[in-house]
């Protein structure tokens, strides 16, 4: 009976010890619990395989799955390149940790998200490997700003580059243009030519005239694009300058049967803004609309201008019932030079210069599309 | 087309071959025409001979357009200035010489528009050079010279003015 003392003592101390123990660990639990559901990096752990044990709260935010869902699956499966995460975890697994940046994730409405990844070897008491651990950081917000104002920069270095070209081009432009004025000037003078070959001249130096023009309003258009003109403002009625802006246009739609109507809110709509700049926007929206309904209608389309005013701005919409913009060219449609229109049509300038405007008066353009059905296309301007 | 004015007109413009084909299109329609392939040479022809409307390229190594405009106009108080320019910055140099150029316009021109544009500048010079001149006529008959100091007055102003 004496020697079950020290025994029984040592029994309550161990059984105390293991109380502390299960509070310390589940205070560790807490803790832990309480970082992967607050986090706002996406928290990962796999065993030793790369599949999925853990997966934080924010795992969700960053990419769309919930806990249920990625268990047990692979964690380079999550990644945009497997077979590039799958190297990256075994450069971790070697050297005990590892770090990345923008790593590629795929999100599970089908974008992409980058994270900036830590990846830590999970080891067990004995020092073995049972897992890792990755700490991802998501820099996509971050990632799509600098892509941003690396597209702005070399949208503006374009732009530059453009207009030193246009205004080197307009000099020979000029002398081509005053060459075959003359020329035009000695056929129509000349004594012995037959009339065969005179009718031949003639129309070879109005074809150089015309074609002068067309790089002309290229150069031109350019040159207003990059053009940092100072705004201009006055109190104007956008309803006439719409009826002025349609009856300049008027020359296009000779001989064909496109209908412009036109909605107009009661009375004149006064506002104070840029009329130059506006007209600029107009023309070249509605030039557009008319491309859109020549090209699904031959000419037997349909455009309609009408105009809002709401407390804050006055709204102007440009509807036709073209041949509509597909949603993978509608991120496009404001980029310098893009054009979908054959050489000698589109110039790929019309949008970003009224984009550029719609800013510079604090105001913007949206557009809706459904293809086969039509294009709308609405200015909002601040008042 | 007979009895259309004969303007005499300045050509300013680095640019040798457009002065080239330029002036002989103008030359063609009957007006009077001088080149200059500087703003330097520009004012030098001016000192020695009366113009209606000078055409001045903005952008030309020595003295630029705007420069040899303001000069010119100080030579000869009515000539009127069309600016041209290669450049997108029309409204800038607008600006720069508003109260001084007829005109500004944008590289290539339209040649229609161009000669419509002459034809407006002589009519302003025309009209604001005769109400100054008639101005001066009275100004000198009422000044109470004998006859032939009247006539010797008139004359210096027909040199002035450029009027024969
Ligand atoms: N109203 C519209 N309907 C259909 N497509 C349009 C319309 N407006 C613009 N687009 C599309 O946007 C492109 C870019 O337009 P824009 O910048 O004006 O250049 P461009 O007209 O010279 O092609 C067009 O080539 C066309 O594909
Ligand atoms: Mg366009």
């Amino acid at each position: 009976m004496e020697s079950i003392n020290p025994l029984l003592s040592e029994l309550k101390r161990v059984k105390q010890k293991l109380a502390s123990y299960k509070i310390e660990l589940h205070q560790a639990r807490g803790y832990l619990q309480c970082i992967l559901q607050n986090s706002e990096d996406m928290i990962f752990a796999t065993e030793v395989s790369g599949m999925l044990i853990s997966f934080s709260k924010s795992g969700e935010k960053v990419l769309g799955y919930s806990w249920e869902e990625v268990i047990g699956s692979q964690v380079k499966d999550l990644a945009k390149d497997p077979a590039a995460f799958e190297q990256f975890l075994n450069t971790s697994r070697q050297d005990g940790s590892s770090v990345q940046l923008d790593l590629a994730f795929q999100h599970k409405d089908g974008n992409t998200a980058y994270c900036n990844v830590s990846l830590i070897n999970l080891t067990n008491r004995e020092g073995l490997r049972i897992g890792t651990v990755g700490v991802c950081r998501d820099i996509t917000l971050w990632k799509k700003i600098q892509d941003d104002l690396v597209r702005i920069d070399r949208l503006a270095e374009m732009g530059r580059i453009a207009a030193g070209v246009a205004h080197e081009i307009n000099n020979p432009l000029a002398i081509i243009n005053e060459a075959s004025g003359w020329a035009a000037t000695v056929v129509s003078d000349a004594k012995g030519i037959g009339s065969e070959d005179r009718q031949e001249l003639e129309k070879a130096t109005k074809e150089i005239s015309a074609q002068t023009k067309r790089c002309r309003t290229i150069t031109h258009q350019l040159l207003g694009f990059v053009r940092d003109s100072e705004l201009s403002k006055t109190e104007f009625d956008v309803h006439e300058l719409l009826n002025e802006t349609i009856s300049f246009l008027k020359p296009e739609l000779k001989h064909s049967p496109i209908e412009i109507n036109t909605r107009f809110m009661p009375g004149p709509l006064n506002m104070n803004s840029d009329p130059k700049l506006l007209e600029q926007v107009c023309v070249n929206l509605i030039t557009n609309a008319i491309h859109a309904v020549r090209e699904k209608h031959g000419d037997k389309g349909r455009i309609e201008i009408r105009t809002l005013k709401t407390d804050s701005e006055v709204e102007i919409h440009f509807e036709d019932n073209g041949i509509g913009i597909p949603q993978e060219n509608r991120q496009n449609i404001f980029e310098l030079f893009y054009t979908t229109k054959p050489p000698g049509k589109g110039t790929g300038l019309g949008l970003p210069i009224c984009q550029n405007i719609a800013r510079k008066v604090g105001g913007k353009i949206t557009c809706q599309s459904n293809v086969g059905v039509g294009t709308t296309f609405t200015v909002h301007i601040p008042t | 087309m007979k009895n259309q004015p004969i303007i005499r007109i300045l050509l300013v413009d680095d640019e040798e071959t457009l002065l080239e084909y330029l002036s002989k299109r103008l030359l063609k329609m009957g007006h009077t025409v001088k080149a200059a392939f500087s703003g330097e040479q520009a004012i030098e022809v001016a000192n020695r001979e009366h113009f209606d409307v000078a055409i001045v390229d903005l952008k030309m190594p020595g003295i630029d357009g705007v420069e040899t405009q303001k000069k010119l106009k100080e030579i000869q108080p009515f000539l009127q200035c069309i600016v041209l320019t290669g450049h997108g910055s029309t409204e800038t140099a607008l600006k720069s010489g508003q109260q001084d150029a007829f005109q500004y316009l944008l590289k290539p021109v339209n040649y229609d528009d161009l000669v419509a544009i002459i034809k407006k500048a002589y009519k302003k010079k025309s009209q604001t050079q005769e109400v100054k001149f008639k101005e001066e006529v009275e100004r000198i008959y009422r000044s109470g010279l004998g006859a032939h100091g009247i006539k010797k007055a008139i004359a210096e102003l027909n040199k002035i003015y450029g009027i024969d």
